[in-house]
């Protein structure tokens, strides 16, 4: 039975195997999108003819006996930072809604597209991605199915949303700073921020050319990888995009975790986070057997060189914006942005070398494991409404800085289903993360609709 | 910083900031000029190069 529960692999292996129609599927999630978005406020544009017609084409293949693809007939929606053919690219600003429609699809968006999924819709996000609420002005804030009086978190809080409240089996979103990453967590689902260069960002409206990544959001691990598997890969259009082939993830997932090195991080994320968390580390950490702590240095300075690199990136691409629209950004970022726009140059270019040195010291570290456990947020999902400007004290994600991948995992068993935190990063390039969330106990899709629980 | 800074510092880059905004853009400026002041005290060695790019 497919429902708001059942995984992307396990929908395209039903719909591959005969067992069930594209065109059900998506018509089932376009239905549950009908009937709770309206709540959830994670859309921002459903594409109902288009994914029924494309639902069909792929129906027809199978028919005709050809191969549609690994994702074939899965329902996912994108972040509205990512180029969509026929559709205005929002980055969740005003001033762009008035732009013309894309004229192509994002390489992310084709690419799932070309593995036989099925694009359903637009996300909603925080204004050009740069916020960690989703409590957007323009269009609204998106709540968190886990408790709708609760941020889903940013800036791909219309991704993590529409994935948790059950709406679709994936979803494409965007990470900076932690902008798949924070919204996984606190909405409870699987989130995965790629290696640097691993993921075209062609055709996505960048916030900070040097930390912008592309990832799925997902209902399991198996979801994560199979998204990753059909995006990854060189692009000429990315220039920041590796020329090497990624080694596919999925293929990986049934190895377990023999032989991998696993450490807990310390220091920095241990001394930031509320018990709770720590404790859901504590039981990720006595399952998989790992009781040696590293501590990266200096982590407290590499989150003010991020922070400073990504304000000087953003502030940069949207100075001519903020020369002749000011009026026109959200409250939200326009002063921020506007303050990013008066940064020294020297300070940019100081935190960019602190970055080489850092970059060296996490490599240093992965020479001794191969994966870092830790918690993604240190904090549950916060209220929507007056305290949202607490600057993003819930957002403390691990992996900022440096290039390695790291998996967000849900850890429902908190007691409470407003937001669960807990982090894989491993080497860069390395698959260790996603066989490390694989492998853990009771590794299963998290429930939406706001009940049901997470996995444990 | 106060607002008198944002101001001449936003006309150097051909900004205007709105009065009722300078404020707030004062108190985001400086929150940056903190993060700066943590990156600056740190004794980088003279050969690090800018990390400009990354290849898996």
């Amino acid at each position: 039975v497919i429902d708001a529960t059942t995984s992307a692999p396990a929908i395209a292996a039903a719909v591959r195997a005969g067992k069930t129609r594209a065109r059900e599927v998506v018509a089932g999630a376009l239905e549950r999108i009908a009937q709770r978005d309206r709540t959830l406020n994670a859309f921002t544009a459903v594409l109902r003819e288009a994914a029924l017609a494309d639902a069909d084409a792929i129906d027809r293949r199978l028919a005709a006996g050809e191969d549609p693809g690994p994702l074939a007939g899965v329902p996912f929606a994108a972040k509205n930072l990512f180029d969509v053919a026929g559709l205005t690219t929002l980055a969740g600003s005003k001033i762009n809604a008035d732009r013309p429609p894309a004229t192509r699809d994002a390489t992310a968006v084709a690419r799932l597209r070309a593995a036989g999924a099925v694009l359903i819709g637009a996300l909603n996000m925080d204004e050009y991605a740069y916020g960690f609420s989703t409590e957007n002005t323009h269009y609204g804030p998106t709540r968190n199915p886990r408790d709708t009086s609760r941020m889903a978190g940013g800036s791909s809080g219309g991704s993590a949303a529409a994935v948790a409240g059950g709406l679709v089996p994936l979803a494409l979103g965007t990470d900076t700073n932690g902008s798949i990453r924070v919204p996984a967590a606190l909405c409870g689902v699987f989130g995965l921020k790629p290696t640097f260069g691993r993921v075209s960002r062609a055709g996505v409206v960048p916030l900070a050319w040097s930390f912008d990544h592309v990832g799925p959001l997902a209902r399991d691990v198996a979801g994560l990888a199979a998204a990753f598997d059909a995006i990854a890969g060189p692009d000429p259009r990315d220039p920041a995009c590796s020329t090497q082939p990624p080694a596919r993830c999925s293929d990986a997932l049934t190895r377990g975790i023999d032989g991998l090195r696993i450490a807990i991080a310390g220091g920095h994320f241990a001394r930031l986070a509320a018990d709770e968390a720590l404790a859901a580390v504590g039981r990720v950490a006595a399952a998989l057997g790992a009781r040696h702590e590293v501590s990266l240095p200096e982590t407290h300075r590499a989150r003010a060189a991020a922070q400073v690199i990504t304000a000087g990136e953003a502030g940069a691409y949207h100075l001519a914006s903020l020369r002749t629209r000011a009026a026109d950004f959200d409250p939200m970022t326009r002063e921020r942005l506007l303050a990013a726009t008066l940064l020294p140059a020297a300070a940019y270019v100081r935190a960019q070398r602190f970055r080489a040195w850092y970059r060296a010291r996490v490599a240093e570290a992965f020479r001794e494991v191969d994966v870092l456990l830790a918690p993604t947020t240190p904090w549950p999902a916060p209220a929507l409404g007056p305290d949202r400007r607490h600057g993003g004290r819930h957002a403390e994600p691990p992996g900022r800085l440096h290039p390695a991948p790291v998996v967000h995992r849900p850890a429902g068993d908190l007691g409470t289903d407003r937001g669960s935190r807990r982090a894989a990063s491993g080497r860069p390039a390395h698959r260790g993360a996603l066989q490390r969330g694989r492998a853990l106990p009771g590794c299963r899709p998290a429930r939406g609709g706001g009940g049901g629980g997470g996995p444990p | 910083v106060d607002e008198t800074d944002v101001e001449r510092l936003a006309a150097h880059v051909g900004l205007t900031i709105p009065p009722g905004s300078r404020a707030a853009v004062a108190q985001h400026l400086a929150t940056l000029l903190a993060a700066v002041r943590v990156v600056e005290e740190f004794p980088l060695p003279e050969t690090t190069d800018p990390a400009w790019r990354f290849e898996p």
